[in-house]
């Protein structure tokens, strides 16, 4: 840790861990009930702990954002944030309002939107916590009077997000424009600013942990980035074939979200040549298994499984089906967990007290068992999905029938999700295995100190 | 290429795109009306509208293909059942369906009497929303496949066959609503519906039976009064009817002209 306030960071992780392990269990009560019969059915049923399991996911994923900010902020602009305590109370606020989300939807307190189910008043909360949060990143960036475009990318996403999230505090009596708006924020958060988000930190953890040539990686950051939105701002279409909008949006979709798999062969492409240029010479390797993970997993989950039902002539049968399913855990999972995990990989030896850097092999038990679990679950989704398809879709068996052949498939959902469950649980447990650095026994060392000229992150900071 | 020629490429992609998506956004707003029949959007379907939301019922079932896995899609239901039925299951789906027999069950959402018909206002106005005919073939919440139904085999078209009963068993697909969405042919499988295998030994039964009070002196005539007249006469269960009221849609009589009838009494008399 080069600076004092980057220890914020750790906090947020902290929190994000705690809510990511939450998520799970709510997952894994969501796919039980997909075996049923339910004995919670009146007072936790599927649609209460299915929306929990998401909004966890968004809320743990985001803090995770926020919480990589705060540690990459100082280091690319030279400075301590601005402000430490409003940073802190931030987090204090986020989480009381994360917190109070659940106990509220548990209760049958929920805007019933999918993935938007924050009633009003938490909606609101949200935006104060990114504006303190906004506010405090850019102040950072201004009284240091210096950013670079990895960090410029990265904070410039989240504003975006929390820009596009505007929409959803706006109310339609047309369910079908509430659709149509939904995805505004929904897709235009995954399928862009979120993967810009993903790029910006991408290229932080690819520049740190490569050494590679911050020209040349910020020079690609730009196309990448460049691609995304060409393919991806046109591509919400494949959101509305079937609900209600002009026949153009087919053609529309169609075409610009095939484009999408493009760009993110490209980050992918990306992340593999800077590493194979620049050597794998880091020793925190279990950080560079996180950041090409990430890279390798974005491809197979959001490109591969997204495309797979992308096309308007195949969405016609999946749309609606756990075909989606099987790509959304995919893609979450590839794109934004796994860089969350990587850019805590990377500082946690910096955060934590006695930790070494290389990782120990609890690290890489969590990996692979999360890798080989997500994985799994991605393909019980997917042969739910096609079977469901076939039966239901295409037969015209009965969709209650139809779920009941399928109870193999959902028997293999919750064996891999275990699997994956027991993976991330140990990525838990590493995390918390070592207490946090005070900001006392942060030594600001001035070997630390950037060699005005020589960039910043070369591989000799980092060993020592 | 260099750093600045990249940030160029960013900016053009990036504002071309959302110049097109903004273009078009303005276009959909024109079209929303006439898509979505905004004339019929009344106070009825808007609260119920907001029942939908309230209950959460999006993250069970899914609506024009969007929600949760959990349940059956919507999007059509009120085109497959009528009003009396999908009330009386909204007033107590545990006597429509049982979790041992499908190992899930609706919750009982508890709604009182003019939200549960706001929220079938609302479905029936989603129902009739123009989206590119999807599904492209009925979502049918349940109906088993048991030896010598029909499930797989190609559907018949009703128009290239001039033979009564193919006729009548491409409508008993397609109505609408569908029969099968509520009906199945095999024997002892009753869905919404009673099943109707053998439906002409059990129409002569029923006519002779001293319950009977309808006007049906055949049972090809039962049959056609089954349709045109749902609640002549009611087949016993709590599931099947309210109030006197049969919960078979009574849109037929009205809907389908007097061949089409024949062909689908021809079909059913030849179910054992
Ligand atoms: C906890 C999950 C869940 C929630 C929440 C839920 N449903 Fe259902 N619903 C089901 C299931 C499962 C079925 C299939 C029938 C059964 O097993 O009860 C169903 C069936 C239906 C049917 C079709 C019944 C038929 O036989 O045609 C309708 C209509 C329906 N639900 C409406 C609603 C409405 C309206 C809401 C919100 C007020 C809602 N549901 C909320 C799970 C749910
Ligand atoms: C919404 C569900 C539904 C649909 C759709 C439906 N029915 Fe029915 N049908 C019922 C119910 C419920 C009953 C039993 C109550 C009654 O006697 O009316 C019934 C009864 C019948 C009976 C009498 C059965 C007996 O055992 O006496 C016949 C015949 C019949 N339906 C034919 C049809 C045909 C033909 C169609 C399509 C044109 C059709 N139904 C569509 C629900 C439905
Ligand atoms: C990291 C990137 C991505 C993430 C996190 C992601 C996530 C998701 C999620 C969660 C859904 C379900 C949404 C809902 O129903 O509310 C979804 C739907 C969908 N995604 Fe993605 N996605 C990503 C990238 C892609 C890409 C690149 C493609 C196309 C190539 C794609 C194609 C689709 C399609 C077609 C659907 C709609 C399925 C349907 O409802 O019929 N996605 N995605
Ligand atoms: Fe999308």
């Amino acid at each position: 840790m080069r600076y004092r306030s980057q220890s914020i960071a750790y906090w947020y992780f902290a929190v994000a861990m705690c809510l990511f392990g939450l998520q799970l269990v709510f997952g894994l009560l969501s796919a039980t009930k997909y075996l049923g019969p339910d004995p919670l059915l009146d007072f936790l049923p599927f649609d209460k702990t299915k929306a929990i399991h998401t909004n966890l996911l968004i809320v743990w994923v985001l803090t995770g954002f926020m919480g990589a900010t705060y540690y990459v902020v100082p280091e690319e602009s030279r400075s301590e944030i601005y402000s430490v305590k409003l940073a802190y109370a931030q987090l204090v606020t986020w989480t009381l309002m994360g917190v109070t989300a659940i106990v509220g939807y548990m209760f049958g307190w929920t805007a019933g939107n999918k993935m938007l189910e924050q009633p009003f008043p938490l909606k609101i909360v949200i935006v104060v916590v990114m504006l303190m949060f906004l506010y405090n990143i850019l102040m950072t960036i201004k009284q240091a009077g210096r950013w670079t475009v990895t960090e410029g990318v990265l904070v410039a996403g989240l504003v975006l997000a929390a820009l596009l999230y505007l929409p959803a505090l706006l109310e339609y009596d047309n369910y079908t424009v509430s659709i149509f708006y939904r995805w505004w924020t929904i897709h235009l958060w995954v399928e862009g600013v979120w993967e810009m988000i993903q790029g910006g930190l991408l290229a932080y953890l690819l520049i740190r942990l490569s050494g590679a040539d911050r020209e040349v990686m910020e020079k690609w950051l730009y196309v990448i980035v460049g691609l995304v939105f060409l393919a991806g701002i046109l591509g919400t279409a494949h959101h509305y074939y079937w609900v209600g909008v002009p026949q153009y949006w087919l053609p529309i979709g169609g075409f610009f979200s095939a484009l999408e798999p493009l760009a993110l062969l490209g980050m992918a492409m990306y992340a593999y040549f800077a590493m194979r240029r620049s050597g794998l010479s880091h020793p925190n390797s279990l950080a560079v298994h996180w950041t090409i993970g990430s890279a390798v997993f974005t491809v197979f989950g959001a490109g591969l499984l997204g495309f797979a039902h992308t096309w308007p002539s195949v969405n016609k049968w999946t749309h609606g089906t756990l075909v989606t399913a099987m790509h959304g855990h995919g893609a979450f999972y590839g794109a934004y967990a796994m860089i969350v995990m990587a850019i805590i990989t990377y500082a946690l030896p910096n955060l934590t007290v006695n930790r070494k850097v290389e990782g120990s092999s609890v690290g890489y038990w969590a990996f692979w068992m999360q890798v080989m679990g997500m994985f799994g679950m991605t393909l019980s989704f997917g042969t739910a999905g096609i079977g469901q398809v076939y039966l239901e879709r295409i037969l015209g068996l009965g969709y209650l029938d139809t779920q009941l052949k399928l109870q193999v498939h959902f028997l293999m959902l919750l064996a891999t999700a275990s699997v994956f469950a027991v993976g991330a649980g140990l990525f838990i447990w590493n995390f918390f295995r070592t207490p946090p650095k005070l900001a006392a026994d942060v030594l600001v060392a001035p070997q630390h100190r950037i060699i005005p000229g020589m960039d910043d992150g070369g591989l000799v900071n980092q060993k020592q | 290429m260099t750093k600045r020629q990249g940030r160029l490429f960013f900016i053009v992609c990036t504002f071309l795109s959302a110049a097109v998506f903004i273009g078009l956004t303005i276009d959909t707003h024109t079209r929303f009306a006439e898509l979505t029949n905004e004339e019929k959007l009344t106070p009825a379907v808007i609260s119920g509208k907001d029942i939908w939301h309230a209950n959460n019922c999006i993250n069970c079932h899914t609506l024009l293909g969007e929600g949760a896995y959990y349940a059956p899609d919507l999007t059509k239901i009120t085109q497959q059942r009528g009003t009396p039925y999908l009330t009386a299951f909204l007033k107590d789906p545990s006597q429509f369906y049982s979790e041992e027999q499908h190992r899930r069950l609706m919750p009982n959402p508890n709604l009182k009497d003019a939200e549960i018909s706001d929220v079938i206002a609302f479905l029936d106005w989603v129902s009739h929303i123009d989206n590119q005919g999807w599904p492209p073939r009925p979502i049918i919440v349940s109906g088993t496949t048991i030896p010598d139904t029909d499930i797989g085999q190609p559907a018949i078209q009703a128009s290239v066959s001039s033979d009564p009963v193919a006729r009548g068993e491409a409508l008993f697909r397609s109505a609408p609503p569908a029969c099968n969405a509520c009906h199945s042919v095999a024997p002892g499988a009753n869905l919404a519906g009673p099943t109707l295998a053998g439906i002409g030994a059990r129409a002569a039964a029923i006519i002779a039976s001293p319950d009977y009070r309808g006007s049906a002196k055949t049972p090809a005539d039962y049959i056609r009064e089954s349709i045109t007249h749902p609640s002549a006469y009611l087949v016993p269960g709590p599931m099947y009817s309210a109030n006197k009221q049969s919960f078979m849609p009574d849109n037929f009589a009205t809907d389908l002209d007097t061949e089409q009838i024949d062909s689908l009494v021809a079909y059913m008399e030849t179910l054992k």
